[in-house]
């Protein structure tokens, strides 16, 4: 199932506009997700160094994903993207042990945020294919994401790069994401 | 003088409005546990997914602003519920009882549940859920099967089983059933307010302090590597 699919299967109001962050540590996978998921070519994606914007529009629902580098000395760029977020998308690399740590301690920054207040996180746990990858269980142990209790937060495992982006487990993250955002805040 | 009157009248305040109560909602995966969380809150019932993660439901039942805690079942995520213990004043344990395959499993969550130290004492609901399924066990099988006496007696948790369809409907064609299960759980709680109040209070203060270490430990640990790595750069 596509994500046209997808969205077409939600009940909104029209023009109902949505503004997606993708975050997350350099080298974790956001373009990659942000590419296969507009069925683009995933072959040739090099590091970002600014950002990427993919608007998908069906029937008067728009949803624009805002895909921002993850180098450290752009991070600093992140809070530029802050204002009127419906939902956080986090992205880890799960075989990336070493750096689960930092990527936990920046998660933990970007909710103390007053702009992100309440908004919903979900977190990608990427490259599921390696052999090393974390279960989501870890994941959100070693992240502190069970300190979270002021909002939803969900794991989606998942691998970008899965010859079969219908069972990647991106489609389902996007899922889950379409059915948590939050009511009436985007009033007109 | 002042100030302890002050006291006093916030706490008597506090004592006649609402009662605020965290619930957690646990079970295997595919249980039911999402349904029952948004059936109890009134939210439509379309579309559920697994969870792989946390979630709250709220709602006022019963002169309770309750809290609902729906976590994820998985055996992948199901780790997690430990970390949400402390908040609890009691719980619904939530069982798929079509599904007698995964009895086992379900007998031995259940106790370990039941057996921490937080949840230890406190009230249980056990939802014999999906009773519409052909092959349904029914409350008698299921406390048998799940020696559900035993180990509710062991950790002198309350406990009551209901059975029920969690996807009959939601908000006023709620379940019956579930609504009669919720509403024992919070007499039970509003009964004992106290107890499991001072508990929580204290769990929570216990993981607090834990949680802070934590954290500090990690910030020192990230730094010692920043500076590692400034200095092989
Ligand atoms: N094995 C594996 N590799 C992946 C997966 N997803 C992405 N990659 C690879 O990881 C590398 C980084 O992917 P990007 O999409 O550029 O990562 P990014 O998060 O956008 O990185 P920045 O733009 O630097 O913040 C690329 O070489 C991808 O091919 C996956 O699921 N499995
Ligand atoms: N037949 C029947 N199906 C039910 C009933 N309650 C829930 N289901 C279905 O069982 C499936 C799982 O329900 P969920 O509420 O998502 O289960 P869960 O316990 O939250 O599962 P996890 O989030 O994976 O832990 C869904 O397809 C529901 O529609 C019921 O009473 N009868
Ligand atoms: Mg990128
Ligand atoms: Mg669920």
């Amino acid at each position: 199932m596509g994500l046209l699919d997808l969205l077409r299967k939600l009940r909104s109001s029209p023009d109902q506009e949505l503004r997606i962050l993708l975050l997350g540590l350099d080298n974790a996978g956001k373009t990659t997700i942000l590419k296969s998921l507009a069925s683009e070519d995933i072959s040739h994606i090099t590091p970002t160094q600014g950002f990427n914007i993919k608007s998908v529009q069906s029937q008067g629902f728009k949803l624009n994903v805002w895909d921002i580098g993850g180098q450290r000395k752009i991070r600093p760029y992140w809070k530029n993207y802050f204002e009127n977020t419906d939902v956080l998308i986090y992205v880890i690399d799960s075989a990336d042990k070493k750096r689960l740590g930092e990527s936990g301690e920046e998660l933990e920054e970007l909710l103390e945020e007053e702009k992100l207040a309440g908004v919903p996180v979900l977190i990608f746990a990427n490259k599921q294919d390696l052999i090393n990858a974390l279960p989501a269980s870890e994941i959100a142990d070693e992240m502190k994401l069970t300190q979270i209790k002021d909002r939803k937060w969900q794991i989606q495992p998942c691998s970008a790069i899965s010859s079969k982006p219908e069972e990647s487990g991106v489609p389902e993250g996007f899922q889950w994401m379409a059915k948590n955002i939050p009511k009436g805040k985007k009033g007109k | 003088m002042f100030s302890l009157m002050g006291k006093c009248i916030s706490k008597s305040k506090s004592a006649s409005s609402k009662r605020k109560v965290v619930i957690g909602v646990f079970g295997l995966d595919n249980a039911g546990k999402t349904v029952t969380s948004k059936a109890l809150q009134g939210e439509s019932l379309d579309g559920v997914a697994p969870t792989i993660g946390f979630q709250s439901n709220e709602f006022t039942l019963n002169k309770c602003e309750v809290t609902l805690y729906d976590l994820g079942g998985g055996k992948n995520i199901r780790d997690i519920w430990k970390n949400y213990y402390a908040d609890c004043y009691g719980s619904i344990f939530v069982i798929d009882s079509s599904d007698s395959e995964r009895i086992e499993e379900v007998h031995a969550t259940l106790r370990d549940t039941l057996a921490d130290r937080r949840i230890t004492g406190k009230p249980v609901l056990i939802l014999a859920n999906k009773q519409d399924k052909v092959n349904a066990l029914d409350e008698a099988e299921l406390t048998e099967k799940l020696n559900l006496e035993q180990v509710v007696n062991e950790n002198k948790c309350p406990c009551r089983v209901e059975t029920c369809v969690a996807i009959k409907g939601t908000g006023k064609k709620l379940d019956k059933t579930i609504k009669t299960g919720v509403f024992w759980l919070l007499d039970n709680i509003k009964d004992n307010f106290a107890t499991y109040d001072e508990r929580v209070q204290e769990d929570l203060d216990v993981q607090k302090e834990e949680n802070r270490k934590e954290t500090a430990e990690r910030k020192e640990r990230l730094r010692k590597r920043r500076e590692q790595r400034e200095r092989e750069e």
